[in-house]
């Protein structure tokens, strides 16, 4: 999945440059750096993005149509915990976002927050601790992490449940586990959304007398002769995705801007420059509005990005069902107590138990949608009998009364596959397996037992670790590794906290915990003007 | 042999030009008739009287009945509340809220330059908690409630007013309901 970066680097490293001309310079130099990345991986990308708004260096208006103190891009969980901070520090606050609707990625999450010593691992008996979950996150990043940043996180995440539980008031009502996590950790939401805590914060912010402004998406920074960014230029009116929609507007920022404007996983354009493997063959799991445009135009007005190749796919997705779908809770409860197999082959190819990455890496080198099965004894013991309902009745589970049934549906080679499911089989029996080690539970039985169910699995874009950099009070950094004057950002957007891979249930903890932070921070800023 | 490949060569490229040069201009060609018969927006016009906005073009079945006296209650003998002969997806719901007597000042207000209506306005008559008992029971999910915005999406994301509707939550999801 990793491809070597260094010419990369080095052509971003070259554009150092003295930062009190970013601007046009800067604008200039981040294009070159883009061609000079598309050459390094030996790319042929068409990089003009059909009908994309590419946002671009601008300079000071004229007139300014709304004046605040801080302005915030994104409204997920980091944008509001900014938005909320900010203001309970006295700043004017406003908040804009593309979508007609608020809470991006981030009111369609599954709602679990990783957190360690928390009330609900007290109550399981689970010890944990902030180092714990420390060297979880840098052992699951490859130690690609920024270890400032991933501290922060570790140490930092439990105050934030309790703000997000006390002053918020969201309900934390159960406790997960997630691949990776050497303990219980993830605290989940009582309605197993990251609505909860997205409304109840939306909420707050109404209740501080914050406006949420839809429909309005950040074009580009507006940076002064003295290189600081002073204010945004949006289109209000904006409506997703007709670029030649709204109308062109100027917020003047007198203290700060808040960038939390999420990942790109839905940016096939960018995430293809990153990851070529990553076309239109995969779908994700995110809302549509999780493009890059903003990150770019960060960029632009001087921000450094890092670590944008690494991508997140979900290895439990189905390609039979649209966005994140219900597969994904079958087919996590399954393994360790069903095989996986290729259809081409009928045999198993993967240990089942590894972790999301590679899980995907394996399903993308195969090239062709892998199956997931287990049987009457395992489905109905593991599964969550709404997911199964509902995957069923969508089509992407699918029932069979016996395995050659359900070999003939997928056009998998009969013999083969039986003669495999007895090889599982015979592992599941002895708990150990001998051709790729996957994890058996101790209740696992061999598949033998009638009605049979399974689903076809093809990996989406989940989730991008990448972005731009920051510091510890999450003031981005520039190319010329100095702070990018009046610009912060949190969350999704920024790139380090997890290195390589991010563990689930981390992204809420590091959207909250630096979002807080940047809308602090932001506050605080000397007014330029 | 040769000869034939050739022949054939040079007919395809007779076609492809003449393709190059027709289809752009049929296209064109629609461009420009469906530019000049987008209907007009005349909020005095009779809700029956379809010629008033659509003036020439035909926009009901030839053998329909005249409508030009028409309201929704002369519709219902036909056109029943639900199934195939529901009038539900048939025309945007302008048309319907015209024909029960909804007048477009009703919505937009009297002002001469007529601005996009609110939510708020469309909830003065549908109550959110009640459209969602009201549709409790549509499978696979209840179109006005979600674990992700509750009842509080804009009707308009997708219940448009002046163009068909859309299902909005199949950006992500896969849900076939019918959107009046
Ligand atoms: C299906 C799913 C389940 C998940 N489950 C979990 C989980 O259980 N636990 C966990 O920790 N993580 C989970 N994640 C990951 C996590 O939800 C995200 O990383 C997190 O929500 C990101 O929050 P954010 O505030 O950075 O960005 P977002 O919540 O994505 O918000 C960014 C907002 O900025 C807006 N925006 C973008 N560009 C512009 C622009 N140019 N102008 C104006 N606005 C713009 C976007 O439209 C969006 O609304 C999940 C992700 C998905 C997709």
């Amino acid at each position: 999945m990793k491809k070597n970066n260094g010419k990369e680097k080095k052509a971003k490293l070259e554009q150092k440059t003295e930062h009190g001309s970013v601007s046009r310079r800067g604008f200039l130099k981040t294009g070159l750096g883009l061609g000079a990345l598309a050459t390094a991986s030996g790319l042929a990308l068409n990089l003009t993005k059909k009908g994309a708004h590419a946002a671009q260096f601008k300079p000071m208006p004229k007139k300014w149509d709304e004046t605040y103190d801080v302005v915030v891009i994104g409204s997920g969980f980091a944008g509001l915990s900014a938005a909320i901070e900010a203001k309970n520090a006295g700043a004017k606050v406003t908040v804009i976002e593309k979508m007609p609707v608020h809470g991006g990625n981030s009111i369609i999450n599954g709602g679990d927050f990783c957190a360690p010593d928390t009330k609900l691992q007290k109550a399981a008996g689970v010890k944990d601790s902030p180092v714990l979950m420390y060297a979880d996150m840098m052992k699951a990043g490859q130690y690609l992490n920024h270890p400032e940043l991933a501290r922060i996180v570790a140490n930092q995440s439990r105050d934030a449940l309790e703000w997000s539980e006390s002053y918020v008031g969201a309900q934390f009502t159960r406790l997960n586990y997630h691949g990776g996590h050497s303990v219980k950790r993830a605290n989940q939401t009582i309605n197993a959304s990251g609505s909860e805590l997205v409304n109840k914060m939306f909420a707050k912010i109404k209740e501080l007398g914050v406006n949420v402004q839809t429909r309005t998406k950040l074009v580009s920074f507006i940076t002064n002769k003295d290189g600081r960014i002073v204010g945004i230029e949006v289109l209000k009116g904006y409506r997703f995705p007709d670029e030649k929609s709204g109308k062109v507007a100027y917020i003047k920022a007198a203290r700060a801007v808040v960038l939390t404007s999420g990942g790109f996983s839905r940016d096939l354009a960018l995430r293809q420059v990153e990851d070529p493997r990553l076309t239109d063959k995969f779908e994700s799991t995110n809302q549509p509005g999780a493009t890059g445009e903003a990150l770019l135009a960060a960029c632009m007005a001087g921000a450094m990005n890092v670590q944008m190749d690494w991508i997140q796919l979900g290895p439990w997705t189905s390609p039979d069902e649209k966005g994140f779908g219900h597969v994904p809770l079958f087919c996590e409860r399954l393994v360790g107590y069903g095989p996986m197999i290729d259809p081409k082959t009928g045999k198993r190819f993967f240990k089942e138990t590894g972790n999301r990455k590679e899980r995907a890496d394996a399903i993308i080198l195969l090239g062709h949608p892998v199956i997931i099965l287990g049987d009457s004894y395992a489905v109905p013991k593991q599964v969550f009998p709404n997911a199964l309902q509902k995957g069923i009745e969508a089509g992407a589970i699918k029932k069979f009364n016996t395995l050659e049934d359900l070999a003939k549906n997928y056009d998998i080679p009969v013999d083969a596959f039986r003669q495999e499911m007895a090889r599982w089989n015979s592992f599941v029996e002895k708990k150990k397996d001998d051709d790729f080690d996957c994890m058996i539970f101790p209740d696992a039985k061999p598949t033998v037992t009638g009605p049979f169910y399974a689903a076809r699995l093809w990996p989406k874009v989940h989730h991008t670790m990448g972005g731009l950099v920051i510091d510890k009070n999450a003031q981005v950094i520039g190319f010329d590794f100095k702070p990018v004057k009046g610009l912060y950002a949190a969350g999704e957007v920024t790139g380090g906290v997890h290195g390589a891979v991010r563990l689930g249930g981390v992204a809420m903890a590091d959207c909250i915990v630096f979002g807080r932070i940047a809308g602090q921070n932001a506050a605080k800023e000397k007014a330029w003007g | 042999m040769i000869q034939t490949k050739c022949r054939k060569s040079r007919e395809m490229a007779k076609a492809k030009f003449f393709i190059a040069l027709f289809v752009p201009l049929f296209f064109l060609a629609i461009l420009v008739s469906t530019g000049l018969s987008a209907p007009k927006k005349v909020s005095t016009a009779k809700p029956g009287d379809c010629a008033a906005c659509h003036e020439s073009k035909r926009v009901l079945p030839p053998d329909h009945p005249d409508t030009k006296q028409m309201g929704l209650s002369a519709c219902s003998p036909c056109h029943q509340k639900m199934g195939e002969s529901s009038l539900r997806t048939k025309m945007p719901v302008s048309h319907t809220h015209n024909l029960a007597g909804v007048t477009c000042e009703k919505c937009h207000g009297k002002a001469q330059k007529r601005q996009a209506v609110e939510m708020a306005k469309c909830i003065t008559c549908h109550n959110p908690a009640k459209l969602v008992e009201k549709t409790a029971k549509i499978k696979p999910e209840n179109p006005h409630t979600s674990p992700h915005y509750g009842d509080s999406l804009d009707c308009n994301l997708c219940h448009h007013q002046h163009e068909k509707s859309e299902n909005y939550c199949n950006q992500c999801h896969q849900f076939n309901f019918n959107v009046p």
